[in-house]
């Protein structure tokens, strides 16, 4: 009974990680049209629903009913594979990523994570690895010009900031004694890391970034010079897995972003529910995603690259080697 | 010493981002700024100035007689021959249009046969929604052409979208200057 009780509780958790995964670009693109547009003296979508709200469900409608088309000359196997492969890695990293230490419930404890994994940042940084090889097969299936090149720079892209990213979190690592998430909001309990590791934060959101493909850095679908990189030959339901694991990632760079630097679920200064503090920081993070979007203009290519190894790697570099010293 | 300061100034600004924020802070400025969007067919619509160039009307004289003397000179003139005029001789002997049409799905609004008409006839007027699903329908006739709206009194503010300006209302607006489009945008 009591297996049947911890089973039954984990398939509704992840159930419930999947149904609210799925359903947050919804009104997470409705926010971002409508920070658009208001950034830009426009009103964003204003037709369908109240103030536009029921917009994405027609754009969800829309996406589903078009025709799937696939190019002739593309590898038939790898471009359906592509989005799947795109979309199921920022799934499986939810699954461990805590979101706070646990609720009661009708009188037993249930713990707001999937699995408190004592590695859970390696296995975050290694799964979320895997979604660059949905873009990868996805440029290349397509047989496209504009495509390969998108999926070529998607690749130079992640190998050299996923580095960066990898070193900056080291002094996170450091100061918890512990590479596990909980751990790692449990140590900053008192203080937030942020107050430790600003050259660490920097460098992580910076790399961040870079990794969801938003502007500055999303070169990978430049409209201007790549038609939409290796979105351009995708339609329809598949183009829609691909914009779905954008915003998972998106949204997973803002929880890690919490996570590791802002404290988790530790509130400041106003009690509030943990839940709501995490859920607001998060909230604030991905306001500042789309805030970047519209300000500012991308980089070009050779700058993305000087960026990452002259200016990222060095500063990961010392981040480590100055809270080592510091340590000992 | 005080351009070296500046200098310092510079890089340490450039160091911190001091740039990006300056951007950031302008784009967060814009979020709480109104914005220009006129909502036309939902909320607002727009009213024409009085040398707005709309749809074509006919005149009529003190009298009431149509005042077009069918000479065919708008009809020479416009450049896209879109103007149909064939004459009769009335009772009184005055030579007017048995035909007027004109095909609005090929006019350009050029405003030429109302500076050809050399009896004060014919102008463009104010009218501007008269789309069609069919371009037919979009050929008007005489009758109809002394029937529409005529030159704006007023113009150029914004008014409700439901409100009904065909019949030569004179409408109140807060802007009889017309609308500031500027006012919203900041300009430096």
């Amino acid at each position: 009974m009591e297996l049947v009780v911890a089973v039954g509780l984990i398939v509704f958790k992840v159930a419930l990680l999947i149904a609210i995964l799925l359903l947050l670009p919804l009104p997470l693109t409705w926010l971002e049209r409508k920070i658009a547009g208001h950034m830009q003296q426009r009103m964003g979508p204003m037709r369908v629903g109240w103030h536009g709200l029921l917009q994405p469900v027609a754009d969800g409608v829309k996406l589903l009913t078009k025709e799937d088309h696939i190019p002739a000359e593309a590898d038939r196997f790898l471009f359906k594979l592509a989005p799947i492969l795109a979309l199921a890695p920022p799934f499986v990293v939810f699954v461990a990523v805590p979101f706070g230490e646990s609720v009661s419930v009708l009188g037993t404890e249930i713990t707001l994570y999937v699995s408190n994994m004592n590695v859970a940042l390696l296995f975050v940084f290694a799964v979320i690895g895997i979604e660059v090889y949905g873009v990868i097969f996805g440029g290349w299936a397509a047989n496209s010009k504009y495509a390969v090149l998108g999926s070529l720079r998607t690749c130079a892209q992640m190998i050299s900031y996923e580095i960066p990213m990898g070193f900056a979190v080291i002094g996170v690592v450091m100061l918890a004694q512990s590479m596990s998430l909980l751990d790692i909001v449990r140590a900053q309990a008192n203080v937030w890391n942020i107050v430790y590791q600003p050259v660490g934060f920097f460098v992580f959101f910076v790399a961040g970034l870079a990794e969801s493909q938003r502007i500055p850095f999303d070169l990978a679908e430049a409209e201007g010079d790549l038609g939409a990189g290796f979105h351009t030959e995708y339609s329809g339901i598949r183009f829609a897995f691909f914009m779905v694991s954008e915003y998972a990632i998106m949204l997973l760079t803002s929880v890690l972003a919490v996570i590791l630097f802002f404290g988790g679920w530790n509130g400041v200064l106003v009690p509030l529910p943990p839940l709501v503090w995490f859920v607001l920081k998060v909230a604030f993070f991905v306001y500042v995603f789309i805030w970047f979007r519209f300000t500012f203009p991308r980089y070009r290519y050779d700058q993305l690259m000087a960026i990452g190894w002259k200016v990222l790697l060095p500063l990961s570099m010392a981040n480590i080697i100055i809270t080592g010293v510091a340590f000992l | 010493m005080s351009r070296a300061l500046d200098r310092i100034g510079t890089w340490i600004g450039w160091a911190f981002f001091a740039d990006l924020a300056n951007g950031l802070a302008l784009t967060f400025g814009y979020m709480f700024s109104k914005s220009v969007t006129m909502q036309y067919p939902d909320k607002e619509k727009w009213l024409p100035y009085s040398r707005y160039r709309g749809h074509h009307f006919l005149k009529r004289d003190e009298e009431g007689e149509i005042k077009c003397v069918a000479c065919e000179l708008c009809a020479r003139i416009c450049p896209c021959y879109c103007i149909e005029v064939i004459p009769y001789e009335d009772e009184k002997g005055n030579r007017r249009p048995a035909k007027f049409e004109i095909d609005m799905a090929r006019c350009l609004f050029c405003g030429l046969c109302e500076d050809a008409c050399p009896a004060d006839a014919i102008a463009l007027g104010q009218q501007y929604e008269f789309s069609s699903f069919s371009s037919r329908d979009l050929v008007i006739g005489r009758d109809d052409l002394l029937g529409k709206p005529g030159k704006a009194m007023t113009g150029g503010g914004v008014v409700a979208a439901r409100l009904n300006t065909e019949q030569d209302v004179l409408v109140e607006t807060s802007e009889p200057q017309g609308y500031n489009w500027w006012r919203n945008i900041r300009r430096t």
